[in-house]
């Protein structure tokens, strides 16, 4: 239903830039050095590309391969959000506890506490899902609140720095920071590792039985059931808990990669954007780290377009949101009758 | 067209309720109604009969606003509506065309009364009927027609009967002057048959036209004025009570009696599969046979789907035991939604049936699926049944229903199972797709590994012509029929006899 | 003394936190007791908070702002319910994206009329209006009779809705939409006019209570101070159980649950207040989960009409 035709992504990206640069334009914008400043601040050097756009990619792409999942199996996870925070508050704290063993022994304990984390936070909705069959698009989404609030009841409890001043925690240990891809810029291996979490779901999807399942309990849960013999309850609950672990090590990538430190707002709403991404990728993980690349230009290109055209900021959000609604209609299904 | 109004006879239009001519309805390449004509007079009890498949349901839903004919001309009144346009079912109701659905159109978590409610003022216009007036016209509804119901509980917990009852006096209540009933006494127990048949006949006395859709033709004779038979989508009679007899009237419902004859029986032979089921701890024993097709005949509703999927091994028995082999194909009813995936190609739903089977897993733990073989597996699979499609990597939503079909059998027949388990395999098939799915059915008996084959069906001459041995289900119940009572006639007495 | 002023301040911000919730709630509740479930009311409260107060400067009056901003919130409603009801879109990818297009395109629009750095603006202010006698009752007479119009409103809504839904043709047709949008349609019904008009008023009044968020609660605007009050209005429709009174006194819980740092700043205990921000919305799990009695949605809630096959 939500997987466009091949062409649905680009009259949507498309409609959004013409829209907006016209809305621009109205404003009383110089429209090309709008673009041009957008150009730049995104791809226009090492820097841009690295520090900025890939860099910023980074937590859009991995919240965008779990929202694909879960909607590829048919099941609506918009908790991303909060399975993001859930990965990242345990990253966080085995990074902080384990800052005495070596990096190569402890960065794989905080991912893997990250994943189990946010698939524990997937938990709940799953089970709720498959015994009472209650709709999870409200507790994904009331769990992104519950997590929001844990997060800033730590960072001004028992994670906060010691002094007590900051609504964030002491800064974690080297020994817990994601090494440096790209010398000299900020590109973390948090990069390859969602490229490489990308790869890995399309050829689950492509070549195995299991992705094969998934997408058959997605696309005709009853003749996956009937036909197929796919214990449809299971296998979805089981997507169900990966999703929230991919969105999980989105967090734990994220403070052991940048921040390296537990705010209480370290999420300006991927786990919402991440559905963005998914949709514009039609689902599809390769196509993930496109329009995870894509967005993370756009805010990065933001910036500069802000400093030097004075184009706010938050002309970007609407570029998304226009183009999301763009392949929306673009996909939308004929009625019958 | 002239031959209609010939065949109309004396009726002057001013008494025509409702009158629909060359009627015409595809779903994609399937047509369900090809030509139908109908007259519904006022005064008058008409019934509609034709098997399952004939294009009743069509008719009806396009009477009610439900669905959009491709061609064809309905006048109600004398008046011609909804030419070239779909017309809504607000529409019809408004133009006096009252609808009494099989399916309740009932809104299960609101009261009786609140359902009773529920859009008079739309089509009364106005604010509708204040409570009080509602109350007094409810009360003189029961009581002229005994139709008794608690209106202060939600519909859900209400039931059949009750549901049934409150669906005719919500349509009794805007005051219709075409009431229609689409099979109105398949969920009543007997002696309520008898009340509804004579308040039908109280209506049309009224000056009403009443339109009865049923299957039936004991009722239907009991009851109707005036009878039309649709078979195959066309009007092939349409007579006055007085003109017909019970049998005329199934000759024309059946069509070509020579067609359905049943073929030679081929060898049977004994043992092998056994699959054992019981509905209920009384229920019969079912034991299947290789090389045998057991039919099961019944009219809907009756068990026939959880018959169906327990012996598929898609549903555990509630109780009673089920032996069944490794094998099991399953030609599911509603292939749309339990047999195929409409977006994904052939290959992946051949797949889809086929997944478990180690020859078409490979790589560690057979995680991964060989799909080049299955590509290969499908493009042989629509050469050799014949389905038209142009190729392995075709949608399966754009094949036509036959070739969809098609598709189904040859995925589910090809892997040599040992038991087959159809469910109503030709319902929506034209002609030619009904042919080949018979076909297919029938060579499975000369196979030299020739499975078990349990036919679950609603169409009784699908089940006389295909089966070795029949059986009627009814109320979860299965009784064989002897041999020599295996006709129309002798399966329907069974049918009756299994009624409380 | 010192106690019995906490409580009192308690009290007010309680019902001054609760009041926005409850109003945008009551929306929510109507148009998802119609079946469309509207995720992105955020969106709409945004631009109702901007549109206030950009009516408010233009005019030089609340009131005015006030319907300005509920216009404002009907617009961005349009964005939503055209393709939701005449296109049969997802409900919850284009609630998402109104979302996005909400808080994007008022944090633009403030951004672009008032500078990047975005200088704190003056409005007229919604006054709040004392009741005679009752404002003066001891701790719930400032909180519960000393309220801007706004807010009475709100509590008129309430008893308005109720018999709105429960005792007209209307509500009943309404509802019917919403549960069982088939049988609905047999009986004569427009299912999607009703759709769009539920759906629609949701979105005005929640453009009233971003109105009422930069006019009565704030005195200015400011990018993103909706906080998110979208999204927990549809849970506090799921708390309130779908029913008008039901969400009006969840709506207050979850703001009574947000004035509770203060208390607990003023009262010296050191319990993390997050959690209590946590607290209404584990309820609310508790309630879908069916450990607290059972909360039904409509049926046919975020399914869209007529059904693809």
């Amino acid at each position: 239903m939500i997987r466009a035709r091949w062409w649905g992504p680009l009259v949507g990206v498309g409609l959004a830039l013409a829209i907006t640069s016209l809305a621009l334009a109205l404003g009383g914008y110089d429209v090309s050095a709008a673009l041009a400043a957008l150009w730049r601040g995104a791809f226009g050097s090492e820097q841009a590309i690295a520090s900025f756009t890939l860099k910023r990619s980074v937590p859009l792409l991995l919240t965008g391969l779990a929202v694909a999942l879960a909607f590829r199996a048919g099941i609506w996870n918009i908790g991303a959000e909060g399975q993001l925070y859930a990965g990242a508050v345990a990253g966080f704290a085995v990074g902080f506890a384990g800052g005495g063993l070596p990096a190569p022994l402890l960065l794989p304990l905080v991912l893997l506490a990250s994943l189990m984390a946010g698939a524990v936070w997937a938990a709940l909705p799953a089970l709720l899902r498959s015994r009472n069959g209650t709709n999870e698009v409200i507790t994904t989404l009331l769990l992104n609140f519950v997590a929001l609030h844990l997060t800033g009841w730590l960072v001004q409890g028992a994670l906060q720095e010691p002094r007590g001043v900051f609504n964030e925690s002491a800064p974690l240990p080297t020994a817990a920071h994601l090494p440096t891809l790209w010398p000299g810029t900020d590109l973390h291996i948090g990069f390859a590792l969602a490229i490489g979490a990308a790869g890995a779901l399309w050829a689950i999807f492509r070549f195995t039985r299991a992705g094969f399942l998934i997408r058959a309990i997605g696309e005709g849960p009853e003749a996956a059931r009937i036909t197929g013999g796919v214990r449809s309850n299971r296998l979805a609950t089981a997507v169900f808990l990966a999703s929230g672990a991919l969105a999980g090590l989105a967090g734990a990538v994220q403070v052991t990669g940048v921040d390296r430190k537990l705010y209480d707002a370290l999420s300006p709403g991927w786990g919402y954007t991440a559905i963005a991404v998914a949709l514009l990728a039609r689902l599809n993980p390769l196509a993930v780290i496109a329009t995870a690349i894509f967005f993370g230009a756009l805010q990065a290109g933001a910036a500069g377009m802000q400093r030097s055209a004075g184009v706010p900021f938050a002309w970007v959000t609407v570029v998304e949101a226009i183009a999301v609604l763009g392949v929306l209609i673009a996909a939308r299904e004929r009625t019958p009758r | 067209m002239k031959e209609d109004a010939a065949a109309a006879g004396t009726a002057t239009p001013r008494d025509v309720a409702v009158r629909i001519s060359e009627l015409r309805r595809a779903f994609g390449p399937v047509v369900a109604l090809d030509g139908a004509r109908l007259e519904a007079r006022a005064g008058e009890v008409h019934a509609l009969v034709g098997e399952n498949g004939a294009g009743k349901t069509t008719l009806l839903s396009i009477l009610a606003g439900h669905l959009r004919p491709d061609a064809g001309r309905i006048e109600v009144d004398g008046r011609p509506v909804a030419e070239g346009r779909a017309w809504s079912a607000r529409e019809a109701w408004s133009l006096g065309i009252g609808m009494v659905h099989q399916h309740f159109a009932l809104v299960p978590r609101l009261t009786g009364r609140e359902n009773l409610m529920l859009g008079v003022r739309r089509v009364r216009g106005g604010w509708g009927l204040p409570t009080r007036r509602l109350g007094e016209r409810l009360g003189r509804l029961e009581l002229e027609t005994g139709l008794r119901v608690d209106l202060d509980t939600p519909v859900e917990a209400l039931t059949i009967g009750e549901r049934q009852r409150l669906e005719i006096l919500k349509v009794l209540l805007r005051d219709p002057r075409t009431l229609v009933l689409d099979e109105p006494t398949s969920v009543l127990a007997p002696p309520e048959v008898e009340g509804l048949l004579a308040l039908l006949r109280r209506l049309a006395a009224e000056g009403r036209a009443v339109l009865l859709v049923a299957h039936k033709l004991d009722e239907v004779l009991e009851v109707a004025d005036r009878i039309t038979v649709l078979r195959a989508g066309r009007t092939v009679l349409e007579a006055a009570r007085g003109e017909v007899t019970a049998r005329s009237v199934a000759e024309a419902m059946v069509g070509d009696a020579g067609a359905l004859d049943a073929p030679a029986r081929a060898e049977v032979r004994v043992g092998e599969v056994r699959a054992r089921w019981s509905a209920r701890a009384d229920g019969t024993d079912l034991e299947l046979r290789a090389g045998e097709i057991v039919g099961v005949a019944g009219v809907e509703g009756n068990g026939q789907r959880a018959l169906a999927r327990t012996l598929a091994g898609r549903a555990t028995a509630a109780e009673g035991r089920v032996e069944l082999p490794e094998r099991v194909a399953y030609i599911p009813q509603d292939r749309g939604r339990e047999g195929l995936i409409g977006s994904f190609d052939l290959t992946e739903n051949v797949a889809l049936g086929r997944h478990g089977d180690p020859g078409v897993r490979t790589g560690p733990f057979g995680l991964a699926l060989r799909w080049r073989l299955l590509r290969e597996e499908t493009g042989a699979l629509i050469e050799g049944y014949g389905v038209r499609a142009p190729g392995p990597g075709a949608r399966a939503a754009s094949l036509s229903g036959g070739n969809q079909q098609r598709l189904v059998v040859a995925r589910e027949l090809h892997g040599r199972p040992r038991l087959v388990v159809a469910e109503n395999p030709t319902r929506g098939l034209d002609v030619a797709g009904a042919r080949f799915v018979h076909d297919a059915l029938r060579e499975l008996r000369s196979r030299d590994d020739a499975p078990a084959t349990l036919l679950v069906s609603t169409d009784l001459d699908e089940v006389l012509s295909l089966a070795d041995r029949i059986f009627t289900l009814v109320r979860g119940r299965l009784v064989e029929v002897p041999a020599a009572e295996r006709t129309r006639e002798g399966v329907g007495a069974r049918m009756l006899e299994a009624l409380p | 003394m010192i106690e019995a002023l906490a409580w009192v301040a308690f009290f007010e911000a309680g019902v001054r936190l609760g009041i926005p919730l409850a109003l945008a709630a009551l929306g929510e509740m109507v148009s998802e007791r119609a079946g469309v479930l509207n995720i992105g009311l955020e969106g709409s409260i945004i631009a109702g908070a901007l549109g206030g107060a950009l009516g408010a400067l233009a005019t030089g009056s609340a009131g005015a702002g006030v319907v300005i901003g509920g216009g404002a919130g009907l617009l961005v409603g349009l964005v939503f319910a055209i393709p939701v009801v005449w296109l049969n879109t997802d409900q919850i990818i284009t609630g998402t994206a109104v979302t996005l297009l909400g808080l994007g395109g008022t944090a633009a629009i403030h951004a672009a009329r008032f500078g990047a750095t975005g200088t704190q603006l003056s409005l007229p202010t919604l006054d709040p209006i004392a009741i005679p006698l009752l404002a003066r009752l001891p701790l719930v007479g400032p909180a519960l009779f000393d309220l801007p119009p706004t807010a009475y409103l709100t509590f008129a809504l309430a008893p308005a809705l109720a018999w709105f839904l429960f005792r007209t043709e209307w509500g009943l047709e309404l509802r019917a939409v919403g549960e069982d949008p088939e049988a609905a349609h047999a009986a004569g019904l427009p299912v999607r006019p009703l759709r769009f008009g539920a759906a629609l008023f949701g979105t005005l009044l929640a453009g009233l209570a971003g109105a009422h968020l930069s006019l009565a609660w704030a005195g200015t605007f400011a990018e993103n101070m909706s906080a998110g009050r979208g999204f927990i209005a549809i849970a506090v429709v799921v708390l309130g159980r779908w029913s008008p009174w039901g969400v009006l006194g969840s709506g207050l819980f979850f703001g009574a649950a947000s004035a509770l740092q203060f208390l607990l700043q003023t009262l010296g205990s050191d319990i993390g207040y997050q959690l209590f921000l946590a607290l209404p919305y584990i309820l609310t799990l508790a309630a879908l989960g069916g450990w607290l009695g059972r909360a039904r949605a409509p049926a046919a809630l975020a399914q869209p009409w007529p059904r693809t096959h």
